[in-house]
């Protein structure tokens, strides 16, 4: 019996509904918006399907993020059905890419033991980065595997959760050289920091920065340590915004764009004028300006979206991202202290805190730094390490329900 | 403990959240409008680019600004100018051109959601509260001299002639050869002075200084004359220094002494007149189809000499023409101040109205009873006072005329700006005029007067 009570039916109705609106509205009609909209729909419901009936745990977090990659792909299609394709394409990679994660948390004994493997894994591959990476737009952070390019800095960000979780769920009184080790393991967070400074990549080196922060202040709460990070970060961060060209450039332009539109506050002008053209109910699919806006399909298509669903359509996608981590902080609370535990928390705040700094900066409540907005915004690299993260917190959720 | 603290975790998220939500909010709905209205905005231009531009037409139907394909054309060239304004790609726009801008181009919430067809859009055309016939008879009358001219609908507020000189042609032809021209006069042609001119009001501020009297109950004294008198080491002449000999307040009105003036000025003193000044909305601002610029009267406490300046709209006093309309208006609306309009309503190619200008009130400075004392001495000044020139055979009019001293009557003669405040009929106020000119030496009562009173005539024997 079809019941729009389901939540799934709802989105192959949103389906439905905004591919149609995409096929429809621009002439000569392009059959490949329906083929595109057809297959992201049968992966969703497929996807869906097995997690429902095998039982592989929450069932709600892949429909909340297939909703976000459903709004980011008609986007994309409405920009340039290649990017579009492209993406169902990613899509398809990182569902299965879903399961194998899932498959691999699920079934492998021993994960926690693993620490200076992760922290290893996290710096070999920053220092690949550094060697053999090709710079895109002034950051050296991409590496080129097999004529296609990928991102290293997506993937530490899941290895970065797992490596603190290893120290969080373990004993915490030991210590190594005669040094407590909780300064060991910020030491190690600062190397991981420090890279992505090297990189330019200030948007994930914030990130990196709030969720060690986050995670010490739940699992290793301790006043002296919160504080001296608290201080480094307002130290450094302070050199930082005095000395580095491209730190001031980023105060400046978020504190007055319209000084300089033309040049350095060209990007975050043309996202403020986009989102307000679409006002609260948009000026609907396919009849606003998005493609004005410079990087509109990854970083920007919060903007995008603005302008063409409203303000109300990107509230929207605020509150789908809210759900979804309030799924992943329920999986965390419910299980008992560990190893599992901090991971889900880990993975859920990244997406959190992710989400804020790129919408925040897109709408210049806070200083713009690039990251992507997950599951959203288009890349492969983006999306498949977020599906990724999405297969270790569904294991998480599946192991609560098999002990529960 | 580690549960508390993931749940503290949750609640800042979700603060994190609400602020984007918020933040978002907020700037739909208070920085949009500007950031969208940017000249660096291609939307706009695009937007503009598609759309046929409202037209501009008179309370009578008189076109006053329309559009073809993409030449904006002003038919009455200079007569507009500092009521439209003008829009040029090159130049940006002013007044109601920029002030209406969205109306103009049918840009409304309902527009933005409805529309969904690829035809050229059409603006939304506004009618103004402006009667054609007034506000080219109010040019005209004024001439070639600088100042301002305004005539307002008392108990409306609206406005039916605004003339501000010197003015331009804002067609874009006339605009982009005369644009440096313009921007480099000295006499500052793109300056609207009904609106934004500050000016010394003169003996017109003595309404108001009466009203403080009234209020005080100090309008029962009677006066000794002597032409001129001195307070604190400061003397005050009266205009040509005429004796008028034993008076009251109220013959002091009609004949404008200074000599009365000044000497209430002592009594009621500057906080006196910059509370009552207030509530005739001096430093103060407030939304309008026109932007008006605000009206100063002076915060800090004056001694007895610079309260009797103040006392006759000399000192640091200075008024828009606009203001001292508004203020007649109060007298001859019973104390109510009316909020000033122009923009009567924006109609869509249906004549659907989707914007209306109303009658609101603005302030109420005096009561009733006060407003007609100084109603009746306004009248008592045309007809047996300086105003004499604005009488008219079949109806009362009332006013008050102004000679202001400013920065050029230091060094020569000559140089004062004039005013002529009034309203008809009396009994039943239906226009109220202001006639300001500036430097031009003269008395207000001579140069003015006839400008109001023609007005008047012309707009009560329609």
């Amino acid at each position: 019996m079809l019941s729009f009570k389901r939540p799934v039916n709802m989105l192959v109705l949103i389906n439905i509904l905004s591919f149609g609106l995409l096929f429809f509205y621009r002439e000569p009609l392009d059959y490949n918006v329906l083929y595109v909209g057809g297959a992201i729909t049968v992966l969703t419901v497929l996807t869906y399907s097995i997690i429902y009936f095998a039982h592989l745990g929450d069932e709600y977090l892949f429909i909340i993020v297939s909703m976000l990659v459903t709004l980011g792909v008609v986007m994309l299609c409405r920009l340039n059905y290649m990017l579009g394709i492209k993406q169902v394409g990613w899509y398809l990679i990182a569902i299965c890419a879903f399961y194998i994660t899932f498959a691999l948390y699920r079934y492998t004994k021993n994960l926690e033991g693993l620490k200076w493997i992760y922290f290893g894994a996290g710096v070999a591959l920053f220092l690949i980065t550094l060697i053999f990476g090709k710079s895109v737009g002034g950051a050296r952070n991409w590496l080129v595997i097999m004529g296609r390019t990928f991102q290293p800095s997506e993937l530490i960000k899941i290895i970065f959760v797992l490596f603190l979780s290893c120290y969080f769920s373990g004993d915490r009184n030991k210590k190594i050289f005669n040094i407590n080790e909780r300064y060991i393991i910020a030491a190690a967070a600062y190397v991981y920091i420090g890279f992505l400074v090297i990189q330019r990549e200030w948007g994930i080196s914030l990130l990196f920065f709030i969720t060690y922060i986050i995670l010490t202040y739940i699992f290793d709460f301790d006043w002296l340590l919160l504080l001296i990070n608290g201080l480094f970060i307002m130290i450094g961060g302070t050199i930082g915004a005095l000395t580095l060209y491209h730190i001031k450039v980023r105060i400046s332009t978020w504190l007055n764009p319209w000084s300089d539109i033309a040049n350095k506050g060209y990007q975050i002008t043309q996202s403020l004028f986009a989102i307000a053209a679409g006002g609260f109910f948009g000026r609907g699919i396919g009849l606003g300006s998005p493609q004005l806006i410079p990087e509109v399909h990854s970083d920007f298509i919060f903007s995008a979206i603005c302008e063409e669903m409203g303000i109300f359509g990107g509230i929207a996608i605020i509150l789908l991202y809210f759900i979804f981590v309030y799924r992943g902080i329920k999986i965390a609370l419910l299980l008992p202290d560990g190893y599992d535990k901090c991971v889900a928390t880990g993975i859920t705040v990244i997406f959190a805190i992710q989400t804020f700094i790129i919408i925040g900066g897109v709408i210049k409540l806070i200083p713009l730094t690039g990251i992507t907005l997950p599951f959203v915004s288009y890349g492969g690299s983006s999306l498949v390490t977020c599906f990724m993260a999405l297969g270790i917190l569904q294991a998480i959720s599946s192991k609560k329900q098999v002990n529960a | 403990m580690t549960n508390r603290r993931i749940v503290n975790i949750l609640i800042v998220i979700s603060l994190l959240f609400l602020t984007l939500i918020g933040y978002l909010t907020y700037f739909e709905l208070s920085l949009k409008e500007k950031v969208s209205q940017n000249p660096f905005n291609k939307r706009q231009w695009a937007y503009e680019d598609d759309t046929v531009r409202g037209s501009i037409i008179d309370k009578n139907g008189i076109v006053l600004a329309k559009s073809d394909d993409k030449k904006r054309i002003y038919p009455f060239s200079n007569l507009y100018s500092h009521i439209i304004g003008y829009n040029s790609m090159t130049y940006g726009k002013s007044m109601l051109e920029a002030k209406y801008n969205k109306l103009l181009l049918g840009q409304d919430d309902f527009s933005t959601v409805f529309y969904l067809s690829s035809a050229k859009r059409a603006g939304y055309d506004l009618t103004l509260t402006i009667d054609h016939n007034l506000q080219k008879l109010a040019s005209d009358r004024l001439g070639k001299r600088n100042g301002a001219v305004i005539a307002l609908d008392p108990k409306t507020g609206a406005i039916l002639a605004m003339v501000s000189k010197p003015d331009f042609n804002p067609n874009a032809d006339t605009l982009a050869e005369k644009w440096l021209e313009l921007t480099d006069n000295e006499k500052s042609p793109l300056l609207p002075r009904a609106t934004g001119g500050l000016y010394a009001p003169g003996s017109v501020f003595k309404i108001i200084t009466s009203a403080a009297a009234i209020e005080k109950g100090l309008d029962g004294e009677t006066y000794e004359d002597t032409g001129k008198v001195t307070i604190k080491g400061k003397t005050f002449e009266n205009y040509k220094t005429k004796a008028f000999g034993k008076i009251n307040m109220e013959r002091g009105f009609e004949v404008s002494s200074n000599f009365v003036f000044c000497t209430l000025g002592t009594q009621i003193r500057s906080e006196g007149l910059l509370e009552i000044s207030e509530r005739f909305g001096f430093n103060k601002t407030f939304d309008c189809d026109i932007d008006i610029t605000k009206s100063r009267f002076p915060q800090k406490q004056a001694d007895d000499a610079m309260s009797a300046a103040l006392a006759i709209g000399q000192g640091e006093t200075l008024a828009t023409p606009m203001q001292m309309a508004m203020v007649t208006c109060a007298i001859a609306n019973n104390g109510i101040m009316m909020k000033p309009y122009i923009v009567q309503k924006a109609t869509n190619q249906n004549g659907f109205a989707v914007y209306e200008g109303k009658a609101q009130q603005l302030y109420k400075p005096i009561s009733g009873e006060v407003a007609s004392r100084i109603k009746s001495m306004m009248v008592n000044t045309v007809k047996k006072g300086t105003g004499s020139g604005a009488s008219l055979r079949s109806y009362q009019v009332g006013g008050k005329t102004g000679t202001a001293e400013n920065e050029l009557t230091l060094k020569s003669e000559d140089k004062e700006h004039t005013w002529f405040v009034a309203f008809a009929p009396a009994d039943d106020p239906q226009i109220a005029v202001a006639v300001m000119m500036e430097y031009s030496g003269g008395s207000g009562g001579e140069n003015c007067a006839p400008i109001a009173r023609d007005i008047i005539q012309k707009y009560l024997y329609k």
